[in-house]
């Protein structure tokens, strides 16, 4: 038998966010946690958690937060990482370079990217985009600054409120290249409700075959 | 009414200690338990609970704190992780033996080298047989619930004991799930305030912790282990009670998942009898008999429910979490205590140990997979050709 199908969950949606420690891990935190609970408003099933090996504590080293949405309740709970994401977004452009951010991607997938550089050029930096789809950039930097506040690290309550720094354009940009949640139900989560508008209308959505063509 | 969240279990626990409007806290940082405490200081700086919030120098101090809130009358809290649960080994002892039922919440982390943070039932197990109360959640909600039923079992006029509220790190600690936070009022009525018997109080000098003779040990000796005994009924009791109030029913000792028939079974603690319920429901899908037994309370061990549970199948995988360096079956502390559970029924049950999960690493699908493929293997042929495998080594 094999052993992999017995355990597929069909319908699944795994999210993962790349971020670096200290400075932006809230930010990749709050990407998730924004999408999962607007996802659980329309009644999925939902998990959002961080790479607890990464090392959130140390400054600037890439760091994930992750996400699951599901149509069934959701039968890999304790598994530590995303395997195999759908949607994968970079809180910081440089972190397209040096790090296996496509690993795995199913096919469909989506990248999105914090950057004032268009698609084209973040293609550039792409050596393989493996099952790649989609490439949206989207300068959320411009539109939100990233809050820096230990308030949520460690499992714990996040007084500070989700989605008040760039989180919320990107969770924006995220939206409107997959429909992954109502972008009505992400604007009910997020504090920064302006940005999140002005990142949903400005995020750049670009087919991958096109920029491979072009190249 | 309560409120439905979805928070960690460190949050969990916080919520849980607020509820039971403890009276003093004692920190000290170490992951994965930490959340607990940064939660627990959230709360009592915004004035939602009204606590001494101390910060103890070690975890040594930590418990010599809360020993001492304890003797003076205060409801106390502590927690910690790891190494941290080792450094304060010399204070247990002592805080179940004076009777002082202040509770732990232990996130489990390995033991050090080299400093790894991920989650073994290792460091709460070396405590096992200190005197206190200890089980295991495997969700969030359960260590909400665990930390409020400890509180009032341990506090009971009949058992008097310390406790250790226990959750995997990391998987139980950091992942959020959905929990129901009971409202205040039903939580009242659950837990009565804290009453101790005999209160340090300057007006009437008492001594705790005095130099005694070797006569006079055994039989305080004996009435600790009198205690410890004799909280199986207020455990089965308080769990009732809990389900009354609060409308969730645990198992108090062993809980059952698909064994109704089945041939073969995990037999378990902690978060990942979660993954293995899901194997075992997806194999029960292709027509095959196995089920899962997780044990909820470790100390006292339930040695009757074990053995009623465990007899009927042919085989049983006793799942260890903790690295216990040349043990009897080489496998690890579950192993053995099973084993002692079932020893009188001969050899009708055959008993395999399987070590994983070690240095925090996840049990997959696939490794719980293939320790039922190997339980099948045994209950067919009778035979045990090795009694213990090291995964993901060994399987």
């Amino acid at each position: 038998m094999n052993v992999e199908k017995l355990f597929e969950e069909p319908g699944l949606k795994q999210i993962t966010v790349w971020a670096r420690g200290v400075l932006e891990n809230k930010e990749a935190r709050d990407v998730v946690v924004a999408l999962t609970e607007a996802a659980a408003k329309e009644g999925k099933y939902v998990q959002a958690w961080e790479n607890y090996v990464d090392l959130p504590d140390r400054i600037y080293v890439p760091v994930r937060a992750y996400g699951k949405i599901g149509e069934q309740p959701l039968e890999s709970k304790y598994v530590y990482e995303n395997e195999v994401p759908d949607i994968v977004a970079l809180t910081e452009e440089t972190l397209v370079k040096g790090n296996p951010i496509l690993q795995g991607v199913k096919p469909g997938s989506v990248l999105v990217v914090n950057t004032k550089r268009s698609p084209q050029e973040i293609a550039k930096f792409i050596k393989d985009f493996g099952n790649l789809q989609t490439l949206v950039t989207i300068d959320a930097s411009g539109l939100g600054s990233a809050v820096i506040t230990l308030s949520g690290a460690e499992g714990a309550t996040d007084a500070s409120g989700i989605g008040g720094g760039m989180s919320a354009p990107l969770a924006a940009a995220i939206v409107k290249a997959t429909n992954i949640v109502s972008f009505e139900n992400l604007l009910s989560i997020v504090k920064n409700k302006e940005a999140a508008e002005f990142g949903f209308e400005r995020a750049q959505v670009v087919d991958v075959k096109t920029l491979q063509i072009a190249g | 009414m309560g409120e439905k969240k979805r928070i960690s279990g460190c949050v969990a626990v916080a919520n849980a200690v607020k509820l039971a409007d403890v009276d003093v806290i004692c920190s000290y940082p170490i992951r994965p338990y930490t959340g607990i405490m940064s939660e627990l200081a959230r709360m009592v700086a915004d004035g939602e609970l009204d606590a001494e919030f101390i910060h103890g120098e070690g975890e040594h101090g930590q418990l010599s704190v809360v020993y001492g809130a304890s003797a003076a009358g205060a409801r106390a809290f502590t927690g910690s992780s790891g190494v941290g649960v080792t450094y304060a080994m010399e204070v247990y002892s002592p805080i179940s033996g004076e009777r002082f039922p202040l509770q732990m919440a232990i996130a489990d982390r390995t033991l050090d080298p080299p400093g790894d943070f991920g989650s073994e039932h290792t460091d709460a197990l070396c405590c096992r047989d200190q005197g206190w109360l200890q089980g295991w959640a495997s969700t969030p909600q359960e260590a909400l619930d665990m930390t409020l039923m400890w509180y009032r079992i341990g506090e009971d006029p009949r058992v008097l004991l310390p406790q250790y509220a226990c959750q995997d790190g990391y998987f139980v600690s950091h992942i959020l799930g959905e929990v129901d936070i009971p409202a205040a009022a039903q939580v009242k009525e659950f837990l009565p305030p804290y009453k101790n018997h005999h209160t340090l109080d300057t007006r009437k000098p008492q001594i705790i912790g005095a130099q005694i003779e070797p006569v006079m040990g055994p039989p305080l000796q004996y009435q600790r282990y009198n205690a410890v005994e004799g909280s199986r009924k207020v455990i089965a009791e308080v769990h009732e009670e809990f389900a009354k109030i609060f409308g969730r029913k645990y198992a108090p000792f062993v809980e059952e998942y698909m064994t109704e028939d089945a041939d073969v079974a995990i037999f378990m603690q902690g978060g990942h009898a979660e993954t293995a319920k899901i194997v075992a429901r997806r194999l029960r899908n292709l027509g095959e008999k196995v089920g899962v037994v997780r044990l909820r309370t470790f100390r006292p061990f339930p040695t009757q429910e074990v053995r009623e549970a465990l007899s009927k199948f042919k085989a049983v995988g006793v799942v260890d979490n903790s690295a216990n360096f040349g043990i009897s079956g080489g496998a690890g502390v579950l192993l053995t205590e099973a084993r002692t559970a079932l020893y009188n029924l001969g050899d009708k049950v055959k008993t395999l140990g399987f070590v994983a999960g070690l240095g925090g690493e996840m049990i997959t699908h696939e490794e719980f997979y293939r320790m039922f493929n190997k339980l099948k293997e045994v209950a067919k042929t009778g035979k045990v050709d090795k009694e213990s495998f090291w995964l993901p080594f060994e399987l």
